[in-house]
């Protein structure tokens, strides 16, 4: 459902969605974000509530640096402090490092729905039509944004060769060892795919005339403005009622640490 | 008017260099592509016919760096006079690696891409990515997946959808059925003969058996990258087949066949270049030559189906699969229920369609790629991946082999020089010709570590005539050794020479197991899997009908 | 061939592949990052900042032209947003500050020379501006003065180190390994080895 959507309505609603988290320092403001992401991932997206809860872990590990850093370093925490008063919804909250660990995981499941339900050929030719991108630029974003999920299957192809020549079979999952032994073969990989795909698009006449056709681009449909007011309207609503009832769950969690 | 004496393209005395290299690593070579005229080039593996192709349209030495000498000159035009994006719209090209030519999206976007960058409206891009499409058989079900994830034949054909699309005046064509089933490369050969015929075609490949109907002239080029001779393909093959021997050039079945009828005395009128027409020639001869034109077929089989002791059976088996599934990386389960068992000594190809799972299947079977079910006994063994660029580790040639040969660097030389690759040594891997990335790759595999079992993924993908006989001869040895060695692959009169059994893999599982040349002889079972009948075994099955 | 200050096809490619890479590894970096901190103490980000100018210091070695620099440092933020760094927009605002520290070293050497002390000098740029950066942000001005002393130290000498250094020792394993052929880098090396 999602993944139909026009990608350019999509990212600036990703965006706001993000410049929201960062601006509007609640707790259960960022709580509902998270669960406005994931209600969408799981009902729109028919992804399972499993593959969700995985996809939060490691914006939860990031996150969790906040909350150790805030409660024990005085410095952040002053400084989430001082946010926490400036910022129009917040209040004074006593655990800061707990709306900025929330947040840590707003915000990446925002960017996460994004790019899990965008194809990076859509959004380059999107742009290239809407944006008047150029297209050496955009076919550059595109396979720098495809070479990102190619890696984990080059470097899978790596170490099967390298099982080969040890007689050993490799490993399920790499240790961190043979992870860091792959760094540098997997950039000059990188390199020479750009390099190839330089020459593959020369050769195939990327840039031979200035107006450039593109094909079967994405078209605005009424379901992105459907996506687009309601998304907002979500927004506006959970600003509201974080608003309204300010930092409710710091409070709740304070009042159960004492 | 279709101008035909002006050359639509033309080579004056060229010479590519490599930047730092110490030789010439083309030419000189002149030559020309006349006006809707389908040439040839025939060379042995790293003559340069890839880097001459290449100079055409100015992406040797614009965009790849190299030092060119002469003038390339197209359509009236010194070529340096345009950027090579400029000549796109007037020449289509396809790469010989299928790699080098797709950029990582959708099958579709792929075929599309060049018919964008020339400002084609939408609707005709659509009306001919989809005939290109359907041309080459793609399901419309597949074509919004990504060419990463194709198996390295569908690649091949999605280039060449990609190609066709294009409706160039000239197409340059480097080594296009390399990875193609023979069924896929009939296929390929019909889209190219129903092409107008303004259409001009250079064409470089070194399996023919099925691309010289098309053909109108043929160029050679020797091991320096000279142009030798040329000619009108029939009369060439009868008068030039000694030479093209000496090169190591290959050379289709029924010009050997003729040459062998010659020998005896025979001399059929119109030389054939397929099987089907040296027999409609035998057919017609008379009575006293016909039967010894039999005897000359029969004493000819032979040489060119396996023949010696088949070890392979009463070995103990080297590696085991019960009931296992299959799936590439990352992909989905291709084949199920796979019981198979190689044993010593043994040689086994692995046939099928394009798409079916031999590659997956074949890194099963070595144990390089975990099965998603069942299980797999025996050693690891060696593998020589489908693309031999994913295999090189190391930054030169030379310590690409030293790596198997625990550090013996006189024989390593010797190696290469066995191989075809004298003085390379210092090379990086991936700046070879890539047939010569393919005999690294072999060579590397199998003279490395002592294993029970090794895997060959398309060996003859890439190899000139030379190349061919020194593997075959290769798999010979190490077959004696005591070694199951199993093969992948496209060229089944390899398949027929090289291994006394075979495996057909499609339609998601083993479909049959048994006696290569007996599975070969059985049509309904080729048809079922996208294979044709290899070259010899026509004339053998036209000695047997003839028999009774 | 090769002279002006124009970028091929070729070269913005490999910009957007060496953005791509380091904005991947970045995130792993910031893993290791988050544990070193709970362990030893807030300072640690200044030891370890180093590592996040490396895609600049590597994308200028190689391409050598104007830009490289800036453009592969907000690239690598850019990919770290979109899989999902948890720092935020903000990001690339970072990315883009660290991007110019680097590339104002280069400019002033008019981007001709990359020798080591070139690009670790390149690496303290990045530091300093990033520095100036920090301080802007999590308003250092409260600090105790010797702490910020120190910080700023630690942080170029990282720079200098975990950025200039570790990219040169980057950047000559990926030309060993031949991928970097008929780049200016290629050029530079070879002419300089004759
Ligand atoms: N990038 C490169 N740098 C240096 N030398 C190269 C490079 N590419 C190819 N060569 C050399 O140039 C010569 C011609 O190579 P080319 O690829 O044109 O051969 P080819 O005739 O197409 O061979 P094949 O049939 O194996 O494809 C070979 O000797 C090869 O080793
Ligand atoms: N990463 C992947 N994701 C999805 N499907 C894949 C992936 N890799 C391979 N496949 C599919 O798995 C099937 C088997 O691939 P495999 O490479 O084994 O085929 P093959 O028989 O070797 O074909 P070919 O003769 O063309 O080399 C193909 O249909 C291919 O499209
Ligand atoms: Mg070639
Ligand atoms: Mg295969």
């Amino acid at each position: 459902m999602l993944s139909t959507l026009h990608p350019l309505p999509k990212l600036v609603i990703c965006c706001v969605w993000v410049m929201a988290s960062i601006l509007i320092f609640d707790a259960t403001f960022q709580l509902l974000a998270i669960g406005a992401v994931a209600a969408a991932l799981i009902v729109l997206e028919r992804r399972s509530p499993l593959m969700v809860v995985a996809l939060m872990v490691p914006f939860a590990l990031f996150g969790f640096g906040f909350l150790t850093t805030s409660v024990l370093f005085r410095h952040e925490s002053d400084y989430a402090l001082r946010i926490a008063r400036e910022t129009p919804f917040g209040g004074t909250a006593l655990s800061a490092g707990l709306v900025l660990f929330l947040r840590a995981i707003a915000c990446g499941m925002a960017s996460a729905l994004f790019v899990l339900t965008t194809d990076p050929g859509a959004l380059v030719k999107a742009m290239m039509v809407s944006w008047r991108l150029s297209p050496r630029i955009g076919y550059s974003l595109f396979s720098a944004m495809h070479l990102t999920r190619d890696m984990a299957s080059e470097a899978q192809q790596m170490r099967m060769a390298r099982a080969v020549r040890r007689g050993r079979p490799p490993r399920r999952i790499p240790g961190p060892l043979e992870m860091a032994s792959l760094v540098v073969p997997l950039l000059a990989y990188a390199i020479r795919r750009a390099s190839r795909t330089a020459i593959a698009m020369e050769a195939r006449g990327l840039g031979a005339v200035p107006r450039r056709t593109v094909f079967a681009a994405p078209r605005y449909r009424p379901a992105d403005l459907v996506f687009a007011v309601s998304a907002v309207t979500l927004l506006v609503l959970a600003a509201g009622i974080a608003g309204s009832a300010p930092n409710t769950l710091s409070k709740i969690v304070s009042t159960c640490l004492k | 008017m279709l101008d035909t004496t002006t050359p639509v393209a033309s080579w004056q005395d060229v010479t590519v260099r490599y930047p730092y290299q110490p030789h010439v690593s083309a030419g000189p070579a002149t030559m020309a592509i006349l006006p809707g005229e389908r040439l040839l080039l025939l060379g042995p593996s790293g003559s340069g016919k890839s880097t001459l192709l290449q100079t055409l349209t100015g992406l040797i030495p614009q965009t790849v760096l190299a030092d060119v000498a002469g003038t390339v000159t197209l359509f009236g035009q010194e070529v340096g006079a345009r950027h090579p994006a400029q000549w796109a719209s007037a020449v289509a090209q396809l790469f010989q690696n299928p790699e080098q030519m797709l950029c990582g999206m959708t099958i579709e976007d792929e075929v599309a891409f060049a018919l964008e960058n020339q400002g084609l409206s939408e609707p005709d891009i659509r009306c001919r990515v989809n005939a290109a499409l359907d041309g080459v058989g793609f399901s419309s079900a597949q074509r919004s997946r990504r060419t990463t994830t194709l198996s390295g034949g569908e690649k091949q054909i999605v280039a060449l959808a990609a190609l066709l699309a294009q409706h160039a005046r000239l197409l340059v064509i480097d080594e296009p059925t390399a990875h193609l089933a023979p069924a896929a490369a009939s296929r390929l050969r019909r889209l190219l003969m129903a092409a107008p015929a303004t259409q001009s075609i250079a064409l470089v490949d070194h399996r023919l058996d099925g691309m010289l109907g098309l053909i109108d002239r043929v160029v050679t080029i020797d091991g320096t990258g000279r142009v030798v001779d040329g000619g009108e393909p029939r009369g060439f093959f009868r008068r030039c087949r000694g030479m093209l021997a000496a090169l190591g050039i290959w050379v289709p079945l029924a010009a050997e066949l003729d040459a062998a009828l010659a020998a005896a005395g025979i001399v059929l009128e119109r030389p054939p270049l397929t099987m089907e027409e040296a027999i409609d020639e035998l057919v017609a001869l008379p009575q006293p030559q016909l039967a010894l034109a039999l005897a000359v077929s029969r004493s000819f089989m032979p040489r060119h189906c396996f023949a010696g002791r088949d070890r392979g059976l009463p070995g103990e088996p080297v590696a085991v699969l019960s009931e296992v599934h299959c799936a590439p990386p990352f992909g989905p389960v291709t084949l199920r229920g796979v019981s198979l068992a190689i044993r010593r000594g043994e040689r086994l190809a692995i046939l099928g369609p394009n798409g079916a799972g031999k590659t997956t299947l074949g890194a099963t079977l070595a144990g390089v790629l975990r099965p998603r079910h069942g299980r797999r006994t025996g050693a690891l063994g060696g593998l020589c991946l489908q693309n031999p660029e994913n295999q090189f580790l190391t930054a030169t040639v030379r310590d690409e082999v030293l790596a198997g040969l625990d550090g013996a660097a006189e024989h390593a030389d010797e190696l290469l020089a066995g191989w075809g690759l004298a003085g390379l040594g210092e090379r990086h891997p991936l700046e070879l010709s890539e047939g010569q990335k393919r005999r690294l790759a072999l060579a590397a595999v199998t003279a490395g570590p002592a294993r029970p079992l090794l895997v060959l993924d398309e060996p003859t993908a890439g190899l000139d005539a030379a190349g061919e006989v020194k593997l075959r001869q290769r798999i010979a040895d190490l077959a004696e050794q005591g070694r199951a060695i199993a093969i992948v692959t496209h060229d089944l009169d390899f398949a027929l020479r090289a291994c006394p059994r075979a495996i057909i893999v499609a339609e998601g599982r083993i479909l049959a197991d048994g006696p290569t040349a007996e599975l070969l002889s059985d049509q309904a079972l080729l048809a079922r899997a996208d294979l044709e009948q290899p070259a010899v075994m026509v004339l053998g099955r036209w000695l047997e009908q003839g028999l009774c | 061939m090769n002279t002006q200050n124009s970028w091929t096809l070729r070269e913005i490619l490999i910009v957007a592949a060496i953005g791509a890479t380091f904005g991947f590894l970045y995130l792993g970096w910031v893993q290791v990052w988050l544990i070193s901190q709970a362990l030893f103490g807030p300072v640690t980000m200044d030891v370890m900042m180093g590592f996040w100018f490396i895609a600049s210091i590597v994308a200028a070695a190689i391409i050598r032209k104007p830009g490289a620099a800036l453009l592969a440092e907000v690239l690598a933020a850019l990919i770290e947003v979109m899989l999902g760094s948890p720092a935020g927009l903000l990001l690339v605002l970072a990315g883009l500050v660290q991007g110019a520290g680097a590339e104002a070293v280069f400019a002033v050497t008019r981007w001709r020379d990359y020798r080591v002390p070139v690009l670790m000098a390149a690496g303290v740029g990045s530091a300093v501006f990033s520095f100036v950066y920090t301080w802007i942000r999590f308003d250092y001005g409260a600090l105790a003065p010797g702490l910020v002393v120190a910080m700023f130290i630690l942080r170029c000498l990282s720079g200098a180190l975990l950025g200039g250094l570790a990219g040169y020792w980057i950047t000559r394993a990926l030309y060993r390994t031949g991928a970097l052929s008929g780049l200016r880098i290629d050029r530079d090396w070879r002419e300089a080895r004759a």
